[in-house]
């Protein structure tokens, strides 16, 4: 194949250099927060875009469905997906009732509670993943039209599934519990030894940041402490596999399973941010017994 | 006319990208048509045209993902500009001497990527290079080829590129 030597117009080779250092600067000197700027800007062309893309997922939903029930076990696969359903229902709300019976315990003698509101949540459809190979996300069928905004937290009834980071006005990127780039606080159910849970490279989760004298071992359940926003106290995280506690440093960490498979969620919840109490709203203070 | 064609190209790349794409990733790594698009759009369209595609793809690729819109939008954007750069120095360009190219060019934005998004500490260059980089380079190498081969072989490039390059 040849390549013919092509004199570009003087105009056009001048506005491309222009074009090329304005964004070499841009991208040294603009400060972050021109980022939402741009985001806000773009949120019109993400609503333009996600109509094809929900119209593929449509047509992969379709093809993958064929797959699945036809194709594939036929019945026993939609029995499985039932049974799993009811399993995952199951296991919340053993983990919600853990974690009801052990807050009792505690509190019960000093303060007498406000019953916990359940949160507001929004069922939203995975409709495809990260664009790129650097972040481990899903992209929901929802977005700012319906409420959603970045921070929102997004739930299976298993367990947490992640962080929205992104919305357009129809779509929201969520980041997965998986990715290295995530922290949310955790809480150990058995011991209530705090920590961070992020992603690591290899699809696990980790607990960061638990005390030396934390006695935590393989087979506890890690829950969200509801310290920082995003996700009320007790919704499940995982299962921790491994202790790492190497010499001389100042924390443990601990090797967890998700609850959830985020390479199978195919709907998920998001919880509205305003919709459940605060740990502040949610003690009273103490009565005063005379 | 081109501006549609361009406009149908990034709906499509983006929806293909993140919906199809996973089912075909080699290590959990999928290739990026986005960058193959663009270097092939730079290389035949000249360096305003790779530049300007490039934004607008980045830009949208960035919309649906966790990648932040300056980085995406400006790293693709560059890519077609030097593409275009490229395009205009290289008197034969052959099938294998483009995958070499891609696969060359893949790997170094690859290697600058983890520096670039500020990615964890676990992210590092070593991990990104066996985990990431390689495959990612192999597969956008493969399908850069083969649709230049194909592009090559039902179109007459030459004509097209002394028509259509600005």
């Amino acid at each position: 194949m040849r390549m013919v030597n092509f004199r570009l117009s003087y105009n056009a080779r001048r506005v491309a250099f222009a074009l090329a250092v304005i964004l070499v600067l841009s991208f040294l000197l603009l400060p972050t927060q021109l980022q939402t700027v741009f985001q806000a800007v773009g949120s019109p062309f993400g609503w333009i875009i996600s109509w094809p893309l929900q119209a593929v997922a449509g047509i992969h939903d379709r093809i993958a469905g064929v797959w699945d029930h036809y194709v594939a076990l036929q019945g026993v696969e939609e029995d499985n997906r039932q049974l799993r359903r009811e399993l995952d229902l199951l296991k919340e709300q053993n983990g919600q009732l853990r974690e009801s019976a052990a807050a009792t315990e505690r509190l019960a003698t000093l303060l007498e509670f406000k019953q916990q509101a359940l949160p507001t949540l929004i069922a939203a459809q995975v409709i495809g993943r990260d664009t790129g190979n650097w972040y481990k996300t899903i992209i929901l069928n929802k977005g700012t039209s319906d409420g959603l905004q970045s921070d929102q937290g997004v739930v299976t009834p298993a367990g947490v599934v992640g962080r929205i980071v992104k919305t357009t006005s129809s779509t929201s990127v969520v980041l997965l519990l998986t990715d290295p780039n995530n922290a949310i606080a955790g809480l150990i159910q058995r011991t209530r030894d705090e920590g961070i849970v992020g992603g690591t490279t290899h699809g696990t989760a980790q607990l960061k940041y638990i005390p030396l004298l934390s006695d935590a071992r393989p087979g506890d359940r890690v829950v969200t402490s509801g310290l920082v926003g995003g996700f009320p106290r007790g919704l499940s995280i995982g299962t921790i596999t491994r202790i790492d506690k190497e010499d001389e440093a100042l924390f443990q960490s601990a090797e967890l399973v998700p609850e959830v498979d985020p390479n199978h969620v195919e709907e998920v919840l998001v919880i509205l941010p305003t919709s459940f109490p605060t740990e502040g709203e949610r003690l009273k203070a103490p009565k005063i017994k005379r | 006319m081109k501006t549609l064609i361009y406009i149908a190209l990034i709906a499509g790349i983006v929806s293909i990208e993140s919906v199809l794409l996973p089912h075909v990733s080699l290590w959990q790594v999928k290739p990026d048509l986005g960058f193959v698009a663009v270097c092939l759009i730079g290389l035949f369209g000249g360096e305003l045209e790779g530049l300007l595609v490039g934004l607008a793809l980045g830009w949208a690729m960035s919309l649906f993902s966790a990648q932040d819109v300056l980085s995406a939008a400006i790293m693709k954007g560059c890519i077609g500009f030097i593409a275009g750069l490229a395009g205009r120095q290289v008197a034969y360009l052959t099938p294998p001497l483009l995958v070499v190219g891609l696969f060359t060019v893949s790997c170094l934005l690859g290697l600058m990527t983890p520096v670039i998004l500020r990615l964890s500490a676990q992210q590092n260059v070593w991990w990104a290079l066996w985990s990431v980089v390689l495959p990612q380079a192999a597969l956008d190498a493969l399908i850069g080829g083969a649709v230049y081969w194909l592009i090559s072989r039902y179109l007459s490039l030459d004509q097209w590129v002394s028509e259509y390059r600005i």
